[in-house]
């Protein structure tokens, strides 16, 4: 069982005079749970999820980010003792992806060009790649040199990497008849022309190839229609149900929460979690708004 | 301003070089024209930004770069049975008349000194031409240049209601040549009515080269020229790409892509006029720049005054993968028919940052998601291409210069 433990993190925009955003974020996530965080505009729900991916653009000032690895996180896959507890902050944000993080994105990118198909299978045989040598240290001089400019680090992976061509379309085909996704996305271009439901879903069908440990949902609601909605949900409660991944849903609403029941629900105000309950706290911050969090936070402040 | 003649040029050397391939008389006097008017022709016109004038031609040594009487290359060409694609030195005897009727008629010799000097000296190129009705796919032209300097003359005729896809790949041969080097193409396009040519072009030559290419077409009633234009090589690249719409419902598509890196310096140009009822253009020009490399686009439409019912499209990106690199773009777009549905833009930037963080966020490393979107930037460059092994080609050559 894998574990998310967010320490303390303060973290600001990175550059001169860039505003601190991120003021003691304390926050656990295990695999196999799915949890809530919720917070009026600004709070810093969606910076939260881009530093836990490793996003440029914030400088984390304090804190820590600690992935915990148990046997059984990847399959069969025997995980060194010396290999079990990683300080995020220290990755590369592919090395991240690679040890199971995953963030869907509010926004996600419409890449011209590079077919889905491509795209998923290059980063599946990637994740593995990497993910051998984070664990076991293997080709680590090899690593180096592909990392410089003249080699060709792209012949490995997309002529043969671990998951050829046939064993991923087969892969493909059932995540997206899961997700009840149409079979002409996989030749389509990355997100370019998707509807914003096409594009939801898509983050979540990328989720279910990749299978993280733990998936960070950045607003993965925002712009759904209510078939769309269910279908997102019901391909959030599958990575639970049948790979375990833990789940970090950042909302605004509780409409989503109807249909992916969270374990843990909590409430983000300035750029700390202030507030954490089970599901039922979701229903009183619906009746109540943010303004009672607010009021009793700084009440008994 | 003019180049200076180099000395080792003169009405000798032309007669020379004609006599040498035994062309008729007439080819022989459009040469000699050609040769007297280099005394009055320009360089031709290049991008000026204040304080700079982007491509320095006259820095030329044509002194040391042109050595007209020792040209080499080596040159195949692959076509189907029913498509004459031919040394213009084999094609005399059967096609005189046709050469002698169109050679010069689309690009003049005269447009520049550039191309004079080519007029003047060229030794290789290809004389193609598609009989009324026939649909020829696949023509592929492969020339390995092998000597100092190298002048080159394609003529391409179609004739009615017959269609041809074509492949030209320029290299460097194997030849021990030192120093920098010149090479010159011409590549003029007779598109008779209701035909089709694409004509694609990928020019790999070395980085000690200097390139100068001007492809025009001329094109019919219902025509359609299509022209695909790939520059990887050379240490400098000029390269004009034009169409005139002459025929009414003519259409054009003028696709380009280049990549830059080291040193190396390319000003490519698109160019149509729209002469002509009902035409259509569509300018598609995609460049990536590394290293210390430049790049200049000029892209012009032009619409003539009895243009009635135009469409005109123009876009141009260019992707810099370092700092050092440069680039100026200048779309313009001029109308003098207001029936005209256009429009013009260019960019210049860099890669995407929330794209790469978007593709490394799923475990592909920083330089290969770099890579992915790189080639999948000339992607709609590549889609356009109809000659598999161009595609192919080109997509090699991109993955190459990228890893």
């Amino acid at each position: 069982m894998a574990t998310l433990e967010i320490k303390n993190l303060h973290a600001r925009v990175a550059e001169d005079d860039g505003e601190q955003i991120l003021r003691g974020v304390d926050l656990e996530v295990k695999s196999g749970e799915i949890h809530a965080l919720m917070g009026p505009n600004g709070s810093g729900k969606s910076t939260t999820s881009k530093i836990i991916a490793g996003h440029p653009a914030y400088e984390v000032t304090d804190g820590e980010i600690l992935l915990h690895l148990e046997d059984g996180d990847f399959g069969d896959v025997d995980i060194p003792e010396d290999a079990r507890t990683w300080n995020l902050l220290d990755l590369e944000p592919n090395e991240r992806a690679a040890l199971g993080i995953f963030l869907g994105f509010q926004y996600p990118a419409e890449i011209e060009g590079v077919t889905m198909t491509n795209f998923l299978r290059t980063a599946l045989n990637a994740k593995i790649d990497e993910r051998e040598e984070l664990l076991f240290g293997e080709d680590e001089d090899a690593e180096e040199e592909e990392a410089g400019y003249d080699t060709s680090p792209m012949e490995g992976n997309v002529d043969d990497g671990e998951v050829g061509v046939a064993e991923f379309q087969k892969l493909l085909k059932e995540k997206m008849d899961l997700l009840d996704m149409d079979e002409k996305f996989a030749m389509r271009y990355l997100n370019a022309g998707f509807s914003g439901g096409e594009k939801k879903q898509n983050e979540v069908l990328q989720a279910a190839i990749l299978e993280p440990s733990i998936a960070v949902l950045d607003e993965i609601d925002s712009g759904l229609d209510i078939d769309r909605l269910q279908d997102v949900s019901k391909g959030i409660n599958a990575l639970r149900d049948e790979q375990g991944t833990g789940v970090l849903q950042i909302t605004h609403y509780q409409r989503i929460l109807e249909y992916v029941e969270p374990d843990h629900v909590h409430i983000m105000l300035d750029g700390k979690v202030v507030k954490s309950g089970d599901a039922s706290l979701a229903h009183e911050l619906e009746d109540k708004g943010y303004d009672w969090v607010r009021e009793e936070v700084y009440e008994a402040a | 301003m003019s180049a200076q003649l180099p000395a080792n040029l003169s009405a000798e050397t032309v007669r020379e070089i004609s006599d040498a391939r035994d062309e008729p008389e007439w080819l022989l006097e459009a040469r000699l024209e050609a040769l007297e008017a280099l005394d009055t022709l320009e360089l031709p016109d290049v991008i000026q930004t204040p304080g700079r004038r982007w491509t320095n031609l006259e820095a030329l040594d044509f002194e040391s770069l042109v050595d007209p009487l020792n040209q080499a290359d080596e040159t195949t060409r692959e076509a189907p049975d029913d498509v004459v694609v031919l040394p213009f030195t084999e094609a005399f005897d059967e096609y005189g008349d046709i050469i002698e009727e169109r050679f010069g008629s689309v690009t003049d010799p005269e447009t520049n000194y550039f191309t004079a000097l080519s007029v003047a000296l060229f030794t290789t190129g290809t004389f193609i031409y598609v009989p009324e009705g026939v649909n020829a796919e696949d023509v592929k032209i492969r020339a390995e240049m092998n000597s100092r300097s190298l002048f080159s003359h394609t003529l391409v005729v179609t004739e009615k209601s017959s269609s041809v896809t074509i492949l030209e790949g320029v290299e460097s041969g194997d030849a021990d040549v030192d120093g920098e080097r010149y090479f010159s193409n011409l590549v003029e396009i007779d598109a008779g009515e209701n035909s089709y040519v694409q004509y694609g072009s990928l020019q790999n030559l070395d980085e000690d080269t200097y390139t100068y290419s001007l492809k025009r077409g001329d094109a019919g009633t219902y025509s359609t020229i299509n022209w695909i234009e790939g520059n990887l090589g050379s240490r400098l690249t000029r390269s004009d790409v034009e169409t005139e719409l002459n025929g009414d419902a003519s259409e054009t598509k003028i696709v380009g892509a280049f990549f830059g890196h080291n040193d190396q310096h390319v000003d490519v140009n698109a160019r149509v006029w729209h002469k002509a009822e009902n035409t259509t253009a569509d300018l598609v020009t995609r460049g990536v720049l590394d290293d210390h490399a430049r790049s200049v686009y000029e892209g012009v439409q032009d619409v003539g005054r009895d243009a009635w019912s135009t469409n005109s499209y123009q876009r141009e990106n260019t992707l810099m993968l370092s700092d050092e690199s440069e680039a100026d773009a200048s779309p313009k777009l001029i109308i003098n028919n207001h029936d005209t549905e256009a429009s013009h833009a260019a960019t210049v930037g860099q890669v995407d940052k929330e794209d790469l963080f978007y593709m490394v966020s799923r475990s592909i490393p920083e330089e290969q998601a770099r890579n992915m979107l790189v080639e999948g930037f000339f992607v709609p460059v590549l889609e356009e291409i109809e000659v598999d092994e161009f595609r192919e080609d080109l997509e090699a050559l991109i993955a190459a210069r990228l890893h």
